[in-house]
């Protein structure tokens, strides 16, 4: 059995809070998941928290990306937040930008972000 | 060691040692002993001399601490490995100098002798130096670790506002470090805005460059914003003319500047009140 | 002197084993958050390229001494169909695989010291090490 990331729905957003360290198969149907998620309830915004992961290497870093565009085609706003220290240093030396992703430091901060942004 | 040659250098050596003084201050016009005070070159010369006679005298054990003590002194006062050579070839010269000009050494034994001397020189050179190279190695290292303490903290000046002033050259090996603790004390002290201050920093090349923006992308990937502040004029001449594009940047010339910006982006600015 | 393990890699869940396997080491030797990030972000690259490419290989994990220095050494080891381009999958961006591209000169940047040896229809070795400072 396969565990899956459970996808919250607060107001016009979607939280999602990755507990887990993410293998292949989990981070493809995630990204599935969420799709179909914002499709069901016409989520503006979407805040994916990783502060529980402790490393993120180019594959998940290329889904990530992919949902985030993805999630835009769809008409929905994505904050990342919790990147952790050690995470943000290897993505950097991988050399992975991550270039037009919004970011904040947590959850909290990143509702507010997600907010202010919908708002202009 | 030869006994006659052991007394005749306890004997002499005052004499010696004034040669050994004569040659160093001869070095390109005196260079070597120019920064120091003649009471530290009569203690040093002194210091020398004790150390020769020690060598003839005592235990290998009881000498090797004696060196590591002459070695750490030189050390301390900045004398280079080019000095610490100089000096011990010198001392050989003045030995020689003073035995030919005293008739010690002629036609018949000087073959011995030299063969004597020798032995007993360059061993103790050689100790001598090593002693010297392993502490100004430690020196180096304490003065580097040092000045890696001293680059790489992150003051929290504001609520959501913190300051990183770095001072000093940055190789690869520091701008890890400061990207480290960049990161770790933006999380920590949950800080919105951090300015990098790099008024202390002699040259900003590509490879400076470079790391400070990679630091500057790791720190929005944790979800903060990155200013780069005190740019100096020379600073954004070299930035310019060596094609470095810092224009995702926000970037001023002064602290000050960059601070009021900070305040602006986290919604909040400085107003003066009245006295009541 | 040197402690070694290693996991076959043959399934997609291999990778995770690998890399879960190299963190706990990377702990052990005494690296930090940040070492330890890296070596298993390494480690993932390095089995998740023998899984895409070669089909299946074998990462291996050991724990060197030189003198005063510690270390890791990775060795990720295939018979798959080896590299003919080396100079192109060193570069960034490059990919045969709609990838980052990011793997090999990330896992160069990553290390201390990284060594390929690869041979076409032979397979390939890549050898990456990482000192504690
Ligand atoms: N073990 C291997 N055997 C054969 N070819 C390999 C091997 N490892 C890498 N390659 C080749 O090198 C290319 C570059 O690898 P690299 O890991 O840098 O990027 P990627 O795997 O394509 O994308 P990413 O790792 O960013 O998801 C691959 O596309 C593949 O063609
Ligand atoms: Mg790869």
């Amino acid at each position: 059995m396969r565990t899956r990331i459970p996808i919250l729905k607060l107001r016009d957003t979607l939280i999602v809070s990755i507990q887990w360290e993410l293998d292949d198969q989990m981070a493809l149907s995630f990204q599935e998941d969420l799709l179909n998620k914002l499709h069901s309830t016409a989520a503006r915004g979407v805040v994916i928290d990783l502060t529980s992961i402790d490393f993120i290497d180019s594959f998940i870093a290329k889904v990530l990306g992919d949902v985030i565009s993805m999630s835009g085609l769809m008409g929905a706003k994505v904050v990342i937040t919790g990147i952790q220290p050690a995470v943000a240093i290897t993505l950097i030396e991988l050399g992975i930008r991550l270039e037009d992703v919004s970011t904040a430091l947590d959850l909290e901060n990143g509702l507010e972000k997600l907010e202010r942004e919908l708002e202009d | 060691m030869n006994v006659t040659l052991a007394s005749y250098i306890r004997e002499n050596l005052n004499p010696i040692l004034e040669s050994w003084k004569q040659f160093m201050e001869e070095e390109e016009e005196g260079k070597f002993f120019q920064i120091m005070s003649d009471d530290m070159i009569d203690s040093t010369a002194h210091e020398l001399g004790e150390l020769m006679i020690f060598s003839l005298t005592e235990n290998n054990q009881e000498f090797a601490r004696k060196v590591e003590e002459f070695s750490v002194k030189m050390a301390r006062h900045g004398w280079s490995i080019s000095f610490v050579m100089k000096a011990l070839t010198n001392f050989t010269e003045a030995i020689y100098h003073h035995m030919g000009q005293t008739g010690f050494l002629n036609d018949n034994n000087s073959g011995n002798y030299i063969r004597l001397i020798n032995n007993w020189l360059t061993p103790l050179n050689h100790s001598i130096v090593e002693a010297y190279s392993k502490t100004w190695e430690r020196t180096v290292q304490l003065q580097k670790m040092a000045l890696q303490e001293l680059s790489a903290s992150l003051i929290p000046v504001f609520d959501k506002i913190s300051v990183m002033p770095l001072v000093g050259t940055i190789d690869t090996e520091r701008a890890k470090l400061i990207m480290e603790n960049l990161l770790q004390g933006v999380v920590k002290h949950r800080s919105e805005v951090v300015l990098l201050d790099i008024t202390g920093v002699p040259v900003v090349d590509t490879m400076v460059a470079h790391h400070i923006i990679q630091a500057a992308d790791a720190v929005r990937l944790v979800g903060a914003k990155c200013m780069l502040v005190g740019i100096r004029p020379e600073i954004a001449q070299t930035i310019v003319a060596l094609g470095i594009n810092l224009n995702d940047f926000t970037t001023t010339s002064t602290l000050q500047r960059g601070m009021e910006q900070a305040l602006a982006i986290t919604n909040r600015q400085i107003v003066e009140v009245e006295e009541q | 002197m040197s402690i070694e393990s290693s996991v076959d890699i043959i399934t997609e869940w291999d990778i995770v084993a690998a890399r879960q396997l190299g963190r706990n080491e990377a702990k052990e030797v005494g690296f930090g958050t940040v070492d330890q990030a890296r070596i298993t972000t390494a480690i993932s690259e390095l089995a998740r390229n023998i899984y895409l490419y070669a089909g299946k290989g074998k990462i291996t994990i050991e724990r060197i001494a030189d003198g005063a220095m510690k270390g890791i050494v990775i060795i990720a080891a295939d018979q798959g169909p080896g590299i003919p381009d080396l100079r192109k999958v060193m570069e960034d961006g490059y990919t045969t695989s709609g990838g980052l591209g990011a793997g090999m000169p990330g896992v160069k940047r990553l290390m201390d010291d990284f060594k390929v040896d690869t041979e076409v229809g032979v397979g390939t070795t890549i050898t990456a090490t990482k000192w504690l400072r």
